[in-house]
């Protein structure tokens, strides 16, 4: 990026209200999560715990061909089961219902049972409603199907030139390719004509997935009278998206109410959830009786629509005679499986950070996504940037290797200083602010790595292996979803912004109910919004109970997906209690006869400033429920002490139309310096944490207790993605991860004993009381920081980390290798 | 998933069992702790019509002691063998393998008796019991019979109990004193199957080893112990040349196959490492 152009480019006004910095007596405690008590006595209700009259159970039949055309289906023997309802096949069910919503452009026909053709193992071929699930399963074996078999895609590769049979979808065209395109930001061309040095790597991001405790599910009933459908769901967007699935079922949407139950740790697999819930109402419109679908867990593994990135890359670092790192070149292939529904939205997150906290000052980024014979990509924490985290950080660590430079130095070099933000990177993304420097110094600091320096040369003199790896990574939060559309091949949309709703409502006595737009998903939402709501109204915590409102009655809302909930929670709290503090000031004004002007809320009362007259927020509230008439005859003091607000997104602009500049799009940037101790049995391959550090700047945090939750567990996922997980394809797409016996995710023996969490707060100048997100937290540092311990660990054998996991069989191949030589 | 219809018995003596077992034939299937075989129903794998429900039959799970051996009760938990005083001070290579087998909650429920007859070629407790020259007391309509662990095992998944026969008791002689033992295991994850694992039972004597028996699992081999290796290490020297010597014999001698979890490479690489680990340390524990 040139000066000139910088120049040029404007950022918006800062529509923040609360300034960071305030003596704050909620926002920045310990506080026990509120949503714990009811969790922990099993009451939270998930949607398996729907149980309503009359209800039928469904399966589905599972395709076990990886690409296959269907011949004929044969339901008779099921269908005369008794306690069967119905049987329908994907023909039967494309008389009634339509195909799956799709993001991508132009959009990639999927229907909740397969039509004509399946393509991949586990698709439904067939779905049953009985009146239980044992019935319903008894049914599906009952079902004969006839397959011809075709030509499988199962690599990545290979499907850049698949053709003829081999084409998943041949109404697109002859090949697998979903979306192609190149984008160049800045002077990259030159940046490596001019570079002193070149650093190239071949990368390999495995497939992995979040492992929801409940899977996916769904209670759905149709009402014959009204036409309308209510589905009870553990999806985590029905505010954003659920509205699709009314098209789906050709119902407009104030015909379908969606009601949220728990969505649980689901890490993003719930994000899109549109099959389930859609066979689900598809058989209670069929039966005329409410339907239960819950997948069991090898339909989660095998069919859940949403495996993680599964990328291979081809990079280039450019680095200037002074090690200034100028230019990324990255040439990527990325499997999407059978489906597109996101389109390449997680190639457009990548591309906010995708320099990293790095003055890189141009990129290339040459995008293949592909269609194979495989469950298709959807949403897993960090959304496609936890891979260009690690693809960013391997390039940096061999740039150190191959010039023999420090990784802590070259890193504080090439840092973005403090006060260089706001600051553009090359794609024309903006990072609202950071700190670096203090957050490496701190990990630095809290390792005592000149102690475990010193321990590393001694047990190397004993021939132990031990390894200390250094990861500094971006976690951009709150997208505005142009990452969803920026990236196609066609014209995009106006502004995006992504809001978020709530509502809140104060009794009679005082008390308040806040209603979320956006469901539990494992975060922290209903402890946020306490918090905060008990910093802005200075209520107790104890006087503020949360709701979750179903789609009839929400605002608009898009939840916690970008690690976004707790910014913009913020903001709609922020609005709505503006609109509810006036109105208390107003009537407290009035009864009080002072001025509003002249009011101020102290300990939980309107107060006239300076004096100690004053009355509680219960004596008003009860005013403003039941004593209207003695108010005068004006409408701001009609009954009622409540307020709705919804809050956009707090920054954002447009892309530029031949997208060499996608806009700011996800600017709230946090940070993370990850350094993990490791030892490697050489004979074994097997790994042992010895230490882990791990500091996050959030900005201002509201709960400290809950941040470092979030940080443990997404390190819990890092390990697993860089050292265990991985959903395993054979040649012939056959699936072989379709049990927690061989999907290996780690457990409390695998992981660190003890993460040992630091916190620096930069606050953001945009968001209220300068709050970042902080939701996908480790995973987005710990795959290259454990790429990099190993590689620490094995210096003296020269072994290099290029592709995830390194499970003990590949790690000891590695060492084998390198023995060899 | 979710298991195809069955009827439930519920027997109250091994006798019951024995006549349920007659009745139904091949229709029946015995349930112990379930921790191999209702997950098998549940994925619709096996579909036993019947099942004969052995786990409230009385004293069949007991630990005693008999004539220099341990006999321990077909339906014994696996926690509860593990963690048996009897066990750890006669045959502590049993329970020192019983510490990899699968998890605490898994352990609370398993038996001994239904991991050996599920035979699960990687399962480390079929190992030693064959290592420790365990017999098998079978129960049939004909009465008892027992079988020693050496032509019990049969290939993977097969033994050689007949389909009207129950387990009810297996007997451990005491290792004897000053006898030398290690078990050695890679697993991806604690408590997952072996990769590989390592079993040794050795004594030193005059500075040679003697009475040596030596066993992998994931050796890719239809026997457990492996003849070849003892050979390899009986009277010889307790040298790391001769342990060197004796795992290079392993390796040779080993078929291991690739697996999703591991090559057979690794495999090889594993049987050498966890072969001198667990020979060495046999060789360190045994009494001059
Ligand atoms: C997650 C997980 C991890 C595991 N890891 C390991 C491991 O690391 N190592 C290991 O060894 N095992 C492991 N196991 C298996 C475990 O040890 C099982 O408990 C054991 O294999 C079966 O014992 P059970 O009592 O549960 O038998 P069941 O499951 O009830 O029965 C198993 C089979 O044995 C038959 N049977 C049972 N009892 C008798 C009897 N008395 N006579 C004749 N037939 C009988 C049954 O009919 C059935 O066919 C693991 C299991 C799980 C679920």
């Amino acid at each position: 990026m040139n000066v000139k152009a910088k120049a040029k480019k404007s950022i918006p006004a800062s529509r923040q209200r609360e300034v960071p910095g305030q003596d704050l007596k909620w926002i920045g405690q310990n506080m026990k999560r509120v949503e714990d008590p009811r969790l922990l006595v099993g009451e939270g209700e998930y949607a398996d715990d729907i149980a309503l009259a009359n209800m039928l159970h469904a399966a589905v039949l599972a395709s076990p061909h990886a690409h296959a055309r269907i011949i004929s289906i044969d339901v008779s023997k099921a269908l005369a089961l008794p306690g069967v309802h119905a049987v329908m096949t994907g023909e039967e069910v494309a008389k009634v219902t339509g195909p799956l919503p799709c993001f991508g452009s132009p959009p990639v026909e999927q229907r909740c049972v397969a039509l004509g053709k399946v393509r991949h193992v586990g698709e439904p071929v067939a779905i049953v409603a009985a009146d239980s699930r044992y019935i319903a399963e008894d049914a599906v074996g009952l079902i004969e199907v006839e397959y011809e078999q075709l030509p499988v895609v199962a690599d990545l590769r290979e499907a850049v030139h698949a053709k003829g049979a081999a084409v998943l979808h041949p109404e697109r065209g002859d090949n697998n390719i979903a979306l192609q395109r190149s984008f160049k930001f800045g002077t990259v061309d030159e940046d490596f004509a001019n570079a002193k040095t070149i650093v190239k790597r071949t990368l390999r991001w495995p497939r992995s997935g979040a492992q929801p405790l409940e899977t996916c599910g769904a209670v759905a009933d149709f009402n014959r009278g009204s036409g309308k459908f209510t589905v009870h769901c553990n999806t985590s967007m029905y505010n954003y998206v659920g509205w699709l699935w009314a098209v789906s079922l050709n119902v407009p949407a104030h015909k379908l109410n969606i009601v949220p139950t728990m969505a649980g740790g689901s890490f993003g697999s719930k994000l899109f959830l549109h099959k389930v819930p859609i066979i689900a109402a598809t058989l209670a419109r069929k039966t005329g009786r409410p339907v239960k679908y819950l997948e069991d867990r090898l339909e989660n593994l095998s069919s859940c629509d949403h495996h993680g990135s599964d990328r291979y890359y081809e990079c280039e670092l450019a680095l200037d005679a002074d090690n200034n790192m100028t230019a990324l070149k990255c040439d990527v292939i990325d499997d999407y499986g059978a489906y597109f529904q996101f389109g390449i939205g997680h190639h457009g997150n990548a591309l906010s950070q995708i320099t990293g906290p790095y003055k890189i000052r141009s990129v290339e980024a040459n995008i293949t996504a592909v269609l194979t014979n495989k469950c298709q990509q959807g949403a897993y924490r960090g959304f496609g940037s936890e891979v260009s985290n690690f693809v960013l950080e391997r390039m940096v660590d061999a740039a150190c290797d191959e010039l023999n430079l420090d990784r802590l130095a070259f890193r504080r070099q090439n840092f973005i200083k403090k006060a260089e933000f706001p600051y553009f990177i090359p794609t024309g993304n903006l990072y609202d602010s950071g700190d670096y420097e203090a957050v490496m110094d701190k990990a630095v600091g809290m390792l005592d790595l000149e102690g475990w320096r010193k321990k590393q040369a001694e047990a190397l003199k004993e021939g132990r292996y031990i390894g200390i790896g250094l990861a500094t990574c971006q976690e951009r939060s709150v997208f505005s979803s142009t990452e969803f559309w920026s990236l196609n091949n066609v014209p995009g949309f106006t502004l995006t912004s992504s809001a978020e709703g709530v509502s809140v409502k104060l009794d009679a006595l005082g008390n308040a109910v806040v209603k979320l737009q956006a469901p539990f998903w494992g975060n922290s939402p209903e402890t946020m919004a306490v918090q905060i709501l008990a910093e802005q109204l200075q209520l107790a915590p104890s006087a503020i109970s949360v709701a979750y409102a179903d789609t009839d009655s929400g605002l608009s809302g898009t939840g916690p997906g970008g690690s976004r909930y707790t910014v913009m929670i913020a903001g709609a709290l922020v609005g709505a209690s503006k609109i509810i503090r006036n109105k208390l000031f107003l009537l407290a004004g009035h009864l009080l006869q002072a001025g509003k002007d002249k009011l101020e809320l102290r300990d939980g009362k309107v107060m006239v400033k300076g004096t100690e007259q004053g009355m509680s927020i219960a004596d008003i509230a009860m005013q403003a429920h039941f004593f209207r008439l003695s108010f005068p005859d004006e409408p701001e003091f009609d009954t009622g002490l409540d307020a709705n607000y919804t809050y956009d997104h707090p920054l954002t602009t447009l892309p530029s139309d031949d997208r060499t500049d996608l806009g700011i799009f996800y600017p709230i940037m946090g940070h993370m310096c990850h350094m993990p101790v490791i030892e490697v049995d050489i004979e074994t391959g097997k790994i042992t944490f010895l230490d882990y550090v791990a500091v996050h700047d959030c900005g201002t945090i509201v709960n400290p207790m809950t941040l470092a939750g979030h940080v443990r567990g997404g390190t819990a996922q890092g390990v697993g993605t860089a050292l265990y997980e991985q959903y395993d394809y054979d040649e012939q797409g056959q699936f072989r991860s379709g049990s927690y016996a061989d999907y290996l995710m780690p457990k409390v023996m695998e992981v660190p004993p003890n993460v040992r969490v630091g916190h620096v707060e930069t606050p953001s100048p945009f968001t209220e009381y300068g709050i970042k997100g902080g939701g996908e937290g480790g995973r987005m540092g710990t795959p290259p920081a454990l790429a990099g311990a190993i590689e620490d660990a094995l210096r003296p054998l020269g072994v290099r980390i290029d592709a995830l996991p390194v499970t003990p069989s590949k790690l000891r191949g590695l060492i084998r290798q390198a023995q060899a030589k | 998933m979710k298991p195809s219809p069955f009827e439930y018995v519920r027997a109250t003596s091994v006798a019951d069992a024995v006549k349920a077992l007659a009745a139904h034939g091949d229709r029946a299937k015995l349930l112990a702790g379930g921790q191999s075989l209702i997950p098998m129903m549940n994925f619709r794998m096996v579909a036993p019509e019947v099942l004969i429900d052995i786990g409230n039959i009385p004293g069949l799970d007991e630990i005693t002691i008999g004539d220099g051996s341990v006999q321990i009760g077909a339906g014994a938990r696996h926690n509860v063998v593990m963690a048996s005083d009897v066990v750890r001070q006669h045959c502590p290579l049993l329970a020192d393998a019983y510490s990899h087998v699968a998890h605490f909650t898994i352990r609370n429920r398993g038996t001994i008796g239904g991991n050996i007859c599920h035979h699960d070629p990687a399962s480390e407790v079929p190992l030693v019991l064959t290592l420790l020259g365990a017999s098998l007391v079978l129960a049939g309509p004909k009465g008892n019979r027992t079988v020693p662990a050496d032509t019990f095992f049969l290939g993977m998944m097969e033994t050689a109990i007949a389909e009207d026969e129950m387990l009810v008791r297996i007997d451990v002689p005491f290792q004897p004193a000053g006898e030398g033992w290690s078990f050695h295991e890679m697993s991806v994850r604690k408590g997952d199957y072996a990769i590989v694992c390592a079993a040794v039972r050795l004594t030193v004597k005059d500075g040679a080893f003697h009475d040596v028996r030596v066993g992998f699992n994931g050796a890719g081999t239809e026997t457990k112990r492996m003849a070849g290796v003892e050979q390899a290490l009986e009277g010889k020297p307790a040298t790391d040349a001769t342990i060197a010597a004796a795992v290079k014999v392993a390796v040779d001698l080993s078929d291991p196959s690739d697996d999703v979890q591991a090559d057979a490479a690794y495999k090889r690489d594993l049987l050498s490492a966890l072969g001198r680990r667990a020979l060495e340390q046999a060789r360190a524990r045994a009494s001059n």
